[in-house]
């Protein structure tokens, strides 16, 4: 696919701007906080309608003003030309068309444009908790299938309602003072005693298990079926681009063991471990079982790769994940989606910089960001559009 | 920029659902120009309305008397009952001119983070209903969100010692088209299958 065009308004410090984007790759060159990432996150807004950076939309939007509005002209060679847009408003509120057709829901847009991101931030990755894997691979599966995002949505909302239960719950407890009592209490309609209520509330929870269980589940399958498809393809980058010196393992770790793919067998192992943490869970107030806990372990020769992986060993593992994203959404999509690379190609060494390059060639549109032109080949800047970015404004080429 | 009580109108009607700033001042300069008996009628009006409509003590539905026109009528069915959220829902069930049967109203969904628990809500009643009088069918025809879901299992778990409990059937809109439904819409519209007659 190709992105065009792009058009910004009161986006962050675009006041008005318009990008025709003229070559397979777009090379952003500019001081530091001048717009160059901004333009990046306009493109990932419109393909996920969410950004990495910040999650509140006022954030996105030029200072006073109400509302900041982004679109893009995007050529996909499955269903040919299509124009994106979103308006961002300070109340909240969100709207986005496709060709000039609102939409009514959010799932409707995303999964239009693809794309895979890949900044230095992504060595968290490796580095970072295991909600940076989370959402990591949460963001390549509402690409993949956008109706993901809204498996996802449910399941949160689940977990905050029993969340908010269970803090109820031990609230009164402690009151109470008698924890373990409370905690035994099954349904009991026809009881009438004068904590009727918090029987009732006890046995509501039973109700949120059965609802989380089901929710988590469809979530758990997808995040098991999109790793998995996921593993031989980062394997076999890494030990392309690590020379075969290292071995590459990666694996899903479920907070509930996926035994075997089945829903039903799935959502009991899901509520038996409920009742296992059960204890745990009225003592902290809090959900402990389920797919908020889940993380993605990344091993290299048998060793954790966040403990023992170098800076440079990091970075490989990192540029492996990437190559096999861009693939697996090629695969999956049937056309390359787009690559953003932002600030990384300057932090790569040569090696692997030719390893990305050649990869890429003229099959992936590239926006590229950069403060300086010093690390680029030649042949590569020679094929490239340059553009300057500064202080919130585009201009062609010039000295 | 507005004379001191054009303003508190303006303000008052901002208040209200679905109106913005413009729509406000747009029905207060109508007000303005309206007769004076026609502005008094609306004013009676609200008072009227928010003096006298309280809750059915039956099925919880908005009432001026202390059982509703539905609850009071010998043309409804009495086996067959309806839970819905709120008044509006029933309302929407009430002009297909579909049902026949008798409604019960909760005031709500439970929906912990709000601090509304089935304490909260008109299910003590509902079971009281369904326990005493001979009721063969409750259908429980509330929203498919997350918060509505767990309320239908959880009255329908109450109910269910004492009457045949079902549940509306979600899924495709008429006129829709198959392709375009969404996935989770489309299992739905699975589970909730019919054999053909």
């Amino acid at each position: 696919m190709y992105l065009r065009s792009l058009n910004l308004r009161h986006f962050r410090n675009y006041t008005e701007q318009s990008v025709e984007f003229t070559a397979a790759k777009t090379i952003l060159l500019g001081q530091n906080a001048q717009g160059k990432s901004n333009l990046l996150e306009a493109v990932e807004l419109l393909s996920a309608l969410k950004s990495h950076r910040t999650s509140r939309d006022r954030d996105l939007i030029q200072t006073d003003a109400l509302a900041a509005h982004i679109s893009g002209q995007l050529h996909r060679e499955t269903s040919g030309d299509l124009e994106l847009s979103l308006t961002l408003r300070a109340n909240g509120r969100r709207s986005v068309a496709l060709n000039g057709v609102a939409m009514r829901r959010q799932v409707d847009f995303l999964g239009t444009l693809n794309m895979v991101q890949f900044s230095s931030l992504d060595l968290d990755l490796v580095r970072g908790g295991p909600e940076c894997r989370r959402h990591w691979v949460d963001g390549l599966l509402v690409q993949l299938e956008p109706i993901y995002a809204h498996v996802l949505q449910q399941y949160n909302q689940v977990l905050r309602q029993r969340n908010a239960l269970l803090k109820t719950l031990k609230r009164e407890n402690d009151r109470a003072g008698n924890l373990f009592d409370r905690a035994s209490t099954s349904s009991s309609t026809s009881d009438s005693s004068s904590n009727s209520a918090s029987d009732l509330e006890a046995s509501s929870l039973s109700l949120w298990d059965a609802q989380l269980a089901v929710a988590g589940s469809r979530v758990i399958r997808r995040r098991a079926r999109v790793i998995q498809r996921l593993i031989p393809l980062a394997e076999a980058w890494h030990r392309s681009i690590s020379a075969s010196t290292e071995a590459l393992t990666l694996s899903y770790l479920p907070n509930v063991e996926l035994l075997e793919d089945s829903p039903e067998v799935l959502q009991q192992t899901f509520l038996d471990k409920i009742r296992s943490r059960s204890t745990a869970e009225f003592h902290q107030g809090t959900t402990l079982v389920g797919p908020h806990r889940d993380d993605i372990e990344f091993t290299i020769n048998q060793t954790p790769a966040r403990q023992y992986g170098s800076q440079g060993q990091q970075r490989t593992l990192v540029l492996a994940l990437k190559l096999a994203e861009l693939q697996l959404i090629e695969d999956v999509i049937g056309e390359p989606p787009l690559l953003l690379l932002d600030d990384v190609l300057a932090e790569l060494d040569l090696t692997r910089q030719n390893q990305l390059l050649e990869t890429i060639q003229d099959r992936f549109q590239t926006i590229i960001t950069t403060t300086h032109l010093g690390a680029f080949d030649a042949q590569w800047l020679d094929a490239s559009q340059i553009l300057y970015v500064k202080a919130g404004q585009l201009v062609p080429e010039e000295f | 920029m507005y004379t001191r009580p054009l303003a508190r109108l303006i303000e008052h009607f901002q208040h209200l659902p679905g109106v913005g700033p413009k729509t406000a001042q747009r029905l207060a300069l109508h007000i303005l120009k309206r007769p004076k008996e026609e502005v008094a009628a609306l004013a009676q009006a609200l008072l009227d309305a928010k003096q006298q409509v309280g809750h059915c003590s039956v099925c919880g539905h908005l009432s001026a008397d202390p059982v509703c026109e539905i609850c009071s009528s010998p043309k409804r069915d009495d086996r067959l009952l309806c839970v819905v959220e709120d008044s509006r829902d029933l309302i929407a069930l009430e002009k297909t001119r579909e049902y026949k049967g008798k409604y019960h109203v909760l005031g709500g969904l439970i929906s912990p983070i709000d601090g509304i628990g089935p304490e909260q809500l008109n299910i003590q009643a509902l079971v009281r209903r369904v326990s005493q009088q001979s009721i063969q069918e409750v259908i429980m025809a509330i929203s498919p969100s997350v918060e509505g879901e767990t309320t239908t299992l959880y009255v329908a778990h109450l109910l269910k010692p004492f009457t045949k409990v079902t549940r509306i059937a979600f899924g495709l809109p008429m006129g829709g088209d198959l392709e375009y439904a969404d996935e989770v819409t489309l299992a739905r519209a699975l589970e909730g299958r019919r054999e053909l007659e």
